[in-house]
Parts: structure tokens; C-alpha cells; sequence
């Protein structure tokens, strides 16, 4: 039962229902009010009884005082008071207007006597205290009283305007009434609905709760004005002429408009006051907010902290000079206005302390980082020679084993002859080993730019034919013929002799392997525009079905029908080494002509050695 | 000769002893030492003739144990080490080691080296780098010029008239280097034109009779692209 009164206390015809009534019963109480004050009836006459008594007959009795001063003042013509006697003097003149001049005739009426600087009144009178009337001077008396027929005819009208009152009075009185408790049900229901514990908020409450109570504070404004401006027309007293009604008939309109919307600002904010979002849900809080929040992302560091370092240097620093400008502007403004100038300056100094201080750590951070990647950087490279040299400890040392043992096992005496063969081929096959490990570390160290280099002006050409006398034995075994086009002079550059022995000893050694039987090894020199170039050529004995730089690849050798002797690093040692002395080193494959071309700056001068 | 003592220094005690196998099918007796201090204390208590040093052992390494056998020693020190860097051979080398071995070893070029080095310990003495006036001595490598003979280790090499004559020239002035067109000239006495491979081909066979291992030549070296030189010791 209690549940379903809530349910039904809850439903929205119900509200509904209920502010309209609201609004209506407003609107009636509204134009009841206004209906009474067209017809001009004094509002003093619900509270009041009797005319004597109200303040409205005190203002009366001042105005007597005043007329009667105002005899004696002299300029005041005794004929326009009325309806009162009157006696005044000052010992010297005397004005009044009773038969005799006997001051006991006002005793029989209404009175108020002034003597001696004292106020007297009669014995039924209303009283007053004597600021309230118009003062006078200490050394006059007077003596003023309302005639019988005078308050009888005033108390008439008194009860006359009452008799309307009333009514109207207690009809607008019953209509708020009803209306008061019509809306403290609907703040009490406001926002709920039926059957669900919670609170539910409208369109309306988005808006921002300082905008609703502006809003508010506008429709009452507005209607204040309308009201007051429709007073003006109230100038008949008795019924009410047309344009009262029609003016009545707009009031009624304007008030219930007023209500409707002032009605639903307050529920609004009613359910927000419950929603507990009044504050929160405000202009102001949202700016005030914003600003503290700005505030204090500067000072705990969030502000930056998404951007690189670098950025929010430069942003803190757009902030600093923004606010710095702002707050000199300020000063100046503020000078003027002798003890509010420091807030600026105050403001200033908290601005440099967190711009030094943020700034401080972030430079640290850039410092630390930079430190970082260098140590990063430096151990990475201890590591690569260090990986280098132990990989190449770790291999060599067994393989010594392997070579020696080997060795000691083919001077056995009682081998058999098959074992004799195998232990051959493991002779044979340890020591290539040994070269390809040798080769790779070599390659290694060239590629991970940890070779030691012996720079100095060397003649190519010399160095060529060195290499060819060098290597005569190979040549001749292999059958091949070497064809040389070499310069007449010198061809000096600046290059590690013994890499570039390696190379050239790399190269030929392939040519002379993978040349077709009975053809030309061809080593040619030339100088040309500064540059020394090589250029040495070869036909395979193979069908080269590889690119330039496949060829060029660690430890690819191309083509499985290549010989299986050599580490097949020969031409990338052969590059490394070119390169990393400051040579370029380039492989042309056309058919079966293999083409490798070696190039570097020549120095200029001749250099002669002895 | 035969009952020369050597004394094998190495960590990897499986390469020690294919090395004392290897050197007593030689006829040399073999004492082992597994780190640089095990090797002091062998040199202390045994009349020692050669040292084969490893150079990374554990306790004191080979370059360490090298200063502290040259503080009171002449004995012959062959380092036979896995690094093969030029910096590492000329480091060993300047700590006092008469020889530079790298691993993996060639056998006989390392039995080659020993019989070398004891040759010039045991039988030549201090002959060292004595110069009398018909003699140049280089390390192990003497130029008679009275008998026109280059004697290598205490044994003398057969040479051409021609080889003869580069090897003098070059010893002469060991440590400088020329280019093959002076060479041939004083050697030749004829104008050089394109002799370059000429001269190479004698300076390979000059190496092939003089030195243990042609490839790593000790003794007469190329200068790549610009001439040949004898080092000077």
C-alpha cells in the first residue's frame, strides 16, 4: 500500500498534473492580488479593524499637524483645512477654528494636544509616539481633534474596503497555500520515478546550474517590471474598466508563462541540489575548476609529460613569457592601486620558481638520457670486440687440439690404410676450417669497424704487380693465363698495403678458381679524373645464375657447383677491406664475364721511395 | 741438442700435451705447466733450455710471466697465443718473447721455430747481434759476406748468385725499404724497366729458403706497393 502511493506519488501524470496546478493556482492568487489593487482598496484595511487605529489615520494626524503648523508658519490660508479643529499658539498669535476658543470643547472628540513640549491624546485615542509626527517647536500648543461625523464616515469606508478584502484576500491567501504544498511534493518527488531507487536527471539539468539561476533571476526581473509597468493603469476605482481586464486577461498569461518556467528552473535545480550536482554542474565551478587543475598540472609535472622532452621545454617556455608579459601588464594596471601591485610581482616570482624548477628537471632528464644512449652506445661496442675476440678464443682453442691431434695421429706408424685415408682428409678439412675461422674473423673485424689500419701513400700499380710475382706459383698451377694493361708511372694512393694485398690476393684467387679452363684473367690499372681504378676480369666456368649482390652476401657462395675449397668469404673480405681502407668496390656480372672493379682518389703527387 | 728441456706452458692441458707429444717424437724433453706461475716455479726447480708460453691463462698470463722470466733470464720464449693481431705479435714481442705463434698451430712450422730457436740459444750462444766487419747479424739470420754465405739459425742456405746478391744488399741496409727498380739496378747492374714481378719472384724464393714460414715471412719483408725491406732487430 505504502508502495503504491509512492508509486503513484511518483508517476509524471501525477507531476504534471500538479504543476500545472501550481501554476495556476499562482496565476489566480496573481491576478486576485492585482484585482485589489485596481480596485485600490487599502491593503491595511485586512489587518485593521477600525479606521482610528490604522496608520493610515496617523498619517492623517500628521497631516493636520502639518497643516496647523503650517497656519502659524503663516503660509497657509486657514480656509483649506477641513474636516478638523483645530487650535494653535505661540503666546503671541493664536489661530483656530473651535466656536469659543475653549480648549476643552476638543476634549469631546478625538484629540491630540501638544503643551509644555509634551504630547497629550484623549482618552479612547490611538497613540503613537511622538517621533513619528511632524515635530514641533517646544514653546507653542496646539491642539487638533477629528469631529464625530468625520471618523464615523471614514470608519464606513474602512469597513466598506474590508468587506471586499477579505474575500479576495483569503481566496489568494488559500490558492498560495495549496500551491506551497503542491510544490514541496513535487521537490520531494522530484526526480524519481516510480518503482526505481534512483535518481533520474533531464535534458534541462545539463545546463549549467549558474545559467539556470540566471535565467531564473531574468524571468522574475522581467515580470517584476511587467507587473509594476500594469500598475500605473490603475486609475478607476470601483469596477473594473476594459483595458483593466484586458490587462488582467495579459497578466494572467504573462504570470502563468513566468511560473511555468521559473517552476521548472527550480525543480531542475531541486534535482540537482539531490543529484548532489548543484556546484559541480556550474560555470563557475567548471572555469574555477579548470584553472586549479591547469595550476596544478604545472606543478606536478603532468602538463609535460606526454610530449618529448625538447617540446615541453618549448612549450614551457611560451608559458613562461605569456604569463611573464600578462603579469607586467598587470603590475602596471595595478599601480594605481598601491598594495594590490606585489600580487602581480608575488605571482611572478612563483612563475620563475616553477619555470627554473621544471626546467631543471627536464634538462635532467634530457642529460640522463643523452649519458644513457652514449654508455649504451660505448658498452655495445666493448661488447662487439669483446664477443669478437672471446667467439674467436673459444674457437681457435679447440680447433688447436683438433690440428695437433691430427696431426700426431698421422705419424702413427700402424695405421691402416683406409685410416690413413680418412686421417687425411680430416688433415685437410681441419685446416680449412682453420681459414674460414680465420676469414670470418677477419671479416668481422673489418665490418664492426674494429681493424687496425696502417694508412700510408702506396703505389697501386707496384702493389699489383707485387701481388701477380707473388702469387706466380698459383697461377701456373691453375693454367690460366694472367693479361695486365698497367699504367707506365706510378698510381699512388693512400690505402692499407696489406689489405689491399689481401684484396687483390682474394680476387685473383677467385678468378683463377672459377675461370673456364684455357681462357684470360685479365688485371687492368688506369687513372682517371682522380680516381685510381682496377679493374680485374674473368670468364666463369659456371653459368652465373647470381646478382652482384647476392655475390657479395657473407657467406654466400653463389652456386653449389662451385669449388669446396676456400671459406667463400674471399670477396666480401675482399670488399670489407676496400672499403674500410676508403677504396669502393663494385662486381659487374655480364654473361659469363665477372668483372671487379676497385677504385680510390688518387694523392696527387708522386711519391718515390728509394 | 737432444737433451734440450722445454717447457710447455698452456691452460688447455689437451694442447700441452699433443705439444710434449709432438716435441718428444722430436727427442726433447717436456716439462708442462698449466698457468704462469706453475711455469716460474718449473723454471726454478729444472734446468729449462725453451719456453712455449700461452698468453691467456689463468693466475698470471703469458705477457706477465714473459717480464718476469726476462727480470733474470735469456732463455728463449716462443708465445703461442690465439690472438692474431699485429698489435698482439709486436706486444709480445716488446715484452721480450723471441717468437710469435699463433693458434691453431702448423706442427712442423712449430717444431720448425723450436729447432730454430734452440739452434741460436745452445749452439751459436751470445753470438747475438754481434757485428764483425765481414759478419751482419739479424736474430738468427747471418751474412758472411767473406764466404758469400747467409746462414739462417747456424745452418747455411743455399742461394743464387742473384738471391745472394738481394739479401746482401737488403741486409745492408736493414730496416729500409726499396722498390724493385733499385734493387735490380745494384743487384742487376742493367736499367730497370718493368722488373717488378722479376724481383718478386726472387724475394718469394729467397723467402722460401730463409724462412720457417714464407707466408708470415720474419725476416725479408713486402712493403705492398712500394718496395721490400729486411727488418731490422
Amino acid at each position: 500500500m505504502d508502495t503504491k502511493l509512492k508509486n503513484i506519488s511518483r508517476c509524471t501524470s501525477m507531476k504534471v498534473t500538479a504543476f500545472t496546478l501550481i501554476v495556476l493556482l499562482l496565476t489566480a492568487s496573481v491576478l486576485l492580488i492585482q484585482y485589489a489593487i485596481f480596485l485600490e482598496i487599502n491593503p491595511e484595511t485586512l489587518i485593521i479593524r477600525e479606521y482610528r487605529k490604522s496608520s493610515t489615520f496617523h498619517l492623517r494626524v500628521d497631516r493636520a499637524i502639518y497643516q496647523t503648523l503650517s497656519l502659524m508658519e503663516g503660509n497657509k490660508d486657514p480656509d483649506q483645512i477641513e474636516d478638523i479643529h483645530y487650535y494653535i499658539t505661540d503666546g503671541d498669535k493664536t489661530f483656530t477654528n473651535i466656536p469659543n476658543g475653549e480648549v476643552d470643547f476638543f476634549k469631546e472628540e478625538e484629540y491630540f494636544a501638544f503643551e509644555n513640549g509634551q504630547w497629550s491624546v484623549g482618552e479612547n485615542t490611538s497613540y503613537r509616539i511622538p517621533e513619528v509626527y511632524y515635530p514641533v517647536e517646544p514653546d507653542y500648543t496646539m491642539y487638533i481633534s477629528f469631529p464625530e461625523e468625520y471618523m464615523a464616515e471614514k470608519q464606513w469606508e474602512w469597513q466598506a474596503d474590508r468587506d471586499r478584502l477579505v474575500p479576495i484576500a483569503g481566496a489568494a491567501i488559500f490558492c498560495l497555500a495549496i500551491g506551497l504544498l503542491l510544490t514541496i511534493y513535487l521537490i520531494l518527488v522530484a526526480g524519481r520515478k516510480p518503482g526505481e531507487a534512483g535518481l533520474h536527471l533531464s535534458k534541462l539539468d545539463r545546463i549549467y546550474s549558474d545559467i539556470l539561476l540566471g535565467a531564473l533571476i531574468i524571468i522574475l526581473f522581467f515580470w517584476l517590471v511587467f507587473m509594476d509597468y500594469s500598475q500605473i493603469r490603475g486609475l478607476v476605482s470601483g469596477e473594473l474598466n476594459t483595458a483593466q481586464i484586458y490587462y488582467m486577461i495579459f497578466i494572467g498569461i504573462v504570470t502563468a508563462a513566468a511560473a511555468t518556467l521559473g517552476g521548472l528552473i527550480l525543480l531542475s535545480m531541486v534535482r540537482k541540489i539531490k543529484a548532489g550536482r548543484l556546484i559541480k554542474n556550474s560555470v563557475i565551478y567548471r572555469i574555477l575548476f579548470a584553472i586549479y587543475d591547469l595550476a596544478k598540472s604545472l606543478f606536478d609535472g603532468r602538463m609535460f609529460e606526454k610530449y618529448p622532452l625538447t617540446r615541453s621545454l618549448h612549450n614551457r617556455q611560451w608559458i613562461f613569457i605569456i604569463v611573464s608579459v600578462t603579469l607586467v601588464f598587470f603590475t602596471f594596471l595595478f599601480l594605481m592601486v598601491p598594495p594590490l601591485f606585489l600580487l602581480p610581482i608575488l605571482l611572478e616570482l612563483v612563475v620563475v620558481y616553477w619555470y627554473i624548477k621544471y626546467n631543471n628537471r627536464t634538462y635532467e632528464e634530457i642529460n640522463k638520457g643523452f649519458n644513457e644512449s652514449l654508455e649504451e652506445q660505448m658498452r655495445a661496442e666493448r661488447m662487439k670486440v669483446a664477443l669478437i675476440t672471446n667467439v674467436s678464443h673459444d674457437l681457435k682453442t679447440p680447433l688447436t687440439s683438433i690440428i695437433s691431434y691430427i696431426d700426431l695421429l698421422s705419424k702413427e706408424e700402424d695405421l691402416s690404410e683406409t685410416a690413413r685415408d680418412y686421417v687425411n682428409i680430416l688433415s685437410e678439412k681441419s685446416n680449412r676450417l682453420k681459414h674460414i675461422v680465420s676469414d670470418l674473423f677477419d671479416l668481422a673485424k673489418s665490418t664492426s669497424g674494429n681493424i687496425q689500419l696502417d694508412l700510408e701513400t702506396l703505389d697501386m700499380k707496384k702493389l699489383i704487380e707485387q701481388t701477380l710475382g707473388d702469387m706466380e706459383d698459383e697461377i701456373q698451377r691453375s693454367g690460366l693465363q694472367i693479361r695486365t694493361k698497367l699504367p707506365e708511372k706510378a698510381v699512388n694512393i693512400l690505402s692499407d698495403g696489406s689489405k689491399l694485398y689481401r684484396v687483390f690476393q682474394n680476387i685473383i684467387d677467385n678468378a683463377l678458381k672459377y675461370s673456364l679452363e684455357g681462357t684470360r684473367v685479365y688485371v687492368e690499372l688506369e687513372e682517371l679524373d682522380g680516381q685510381a681504378i682496377a679493374t680485374i676480369k674473368n670468364t666463369s666456368s659456371y653459368e652465373m645464375d647470381f646478382t652482384e649482390e647476392e655475390i657479395l652476401q657473407r657467406f654466400n657462395r653463389g652456386d653449389q657447383s662451385r669449388s669446396t675449397d676456400g671459406s667463400g668469404l674471399g670477396l666480401s673480405i675482399a670488399q670489407s677491406f676496400t672499403q674500410v681502407t676508403g677504396g669502393s668496390f663494385r662486381v659487374k656480372v655480364d654473361g659469363d664475364l665477372f668483372k671487379v672493379i676497385i677504385s680510390y682518389p688518387t694523392t696527387g703527387g708522386d711519391y718515390h721511395p728509394i | 741438442m737432444d737433451d734440450a728441456r722445454i717447457l710447455v706452458v698452456d691452460d688447455d692441458r689437451e694442447i700441452a700435451n699433443a705439444i710434449e707429444k709432438l716435441l718428444s717424437m722430436e727427442g726433447y724433453q717436456v716439462i708442462k705447466a698449466y698457468n704462469g706461475l706453475e711455469a716460474l716455479d718449473a723454471l726454478v726447480s729444472n734446468s729449462i733450455q725453451l719456453i712455449l708460453l700461452d698468453v691467456m691463462m689463468p693466475k698470471l698470463d703469458g705477457l706477465s710471466t714473459t717480464l718476469k722470466i726476462r727480470e733474470d733470464r735469456n732463455i728463449p720464449i716462443i708465445i703461442l697465443s690465439a690472438k692474431s693481431e699485429d698489435s698482439d705479435k709486436i706486444l709480445g714481442l716488446s715484452m721480450g718473447a723471441d717468437d710469435y705463434v699463433t693458434k691453431p698451430y702448423n706442427p712442423q712450422e712449430l717444431v720448425a721455430r723450436v729447432k730454430s730457436q734452440l739452434r741460436r740459444y745452445i749452439h751459436l750462444g751470445d753470438v747475438g747481434n754481434v757485428h764483425r766487419n765481414s759478419r751482419i747479424v739479424i736474430d738468427g739470420l747471418c751474412l758472411d759476406k767473406d764466404a758469400k754465405q747467409v746462414i739462417v739459425d747456424g745452418e747455411p742456405v743455399k742461394l743464387t748468385a742473384k738471391e745472394y746478391g738481394i739479401l746482401e744488399f737488403l741486409i745492408e741496409n736493414a730496416g729500409r725499404v726499396f722498390s724493385a727498380e733499385k734493387i735490380y739496378e745494384r743487384v742487376w747492374g742493367e736499367r730497370a724497366y718493368s722488373v717488378e714481378n722479376t724481383v718478386m719472384v726472387h724475394i718469394r724464393h729467397i723467402r722460401e729458403k730463409i724462412e720457417i714460414n714464407p707466408k708470415e715471412p720474419k725476416y725479408l719483408k713486402v712493403v705492398w706497393g712500394i718496395g721490400y725491406k729486411i727488418e731490422k732487430y
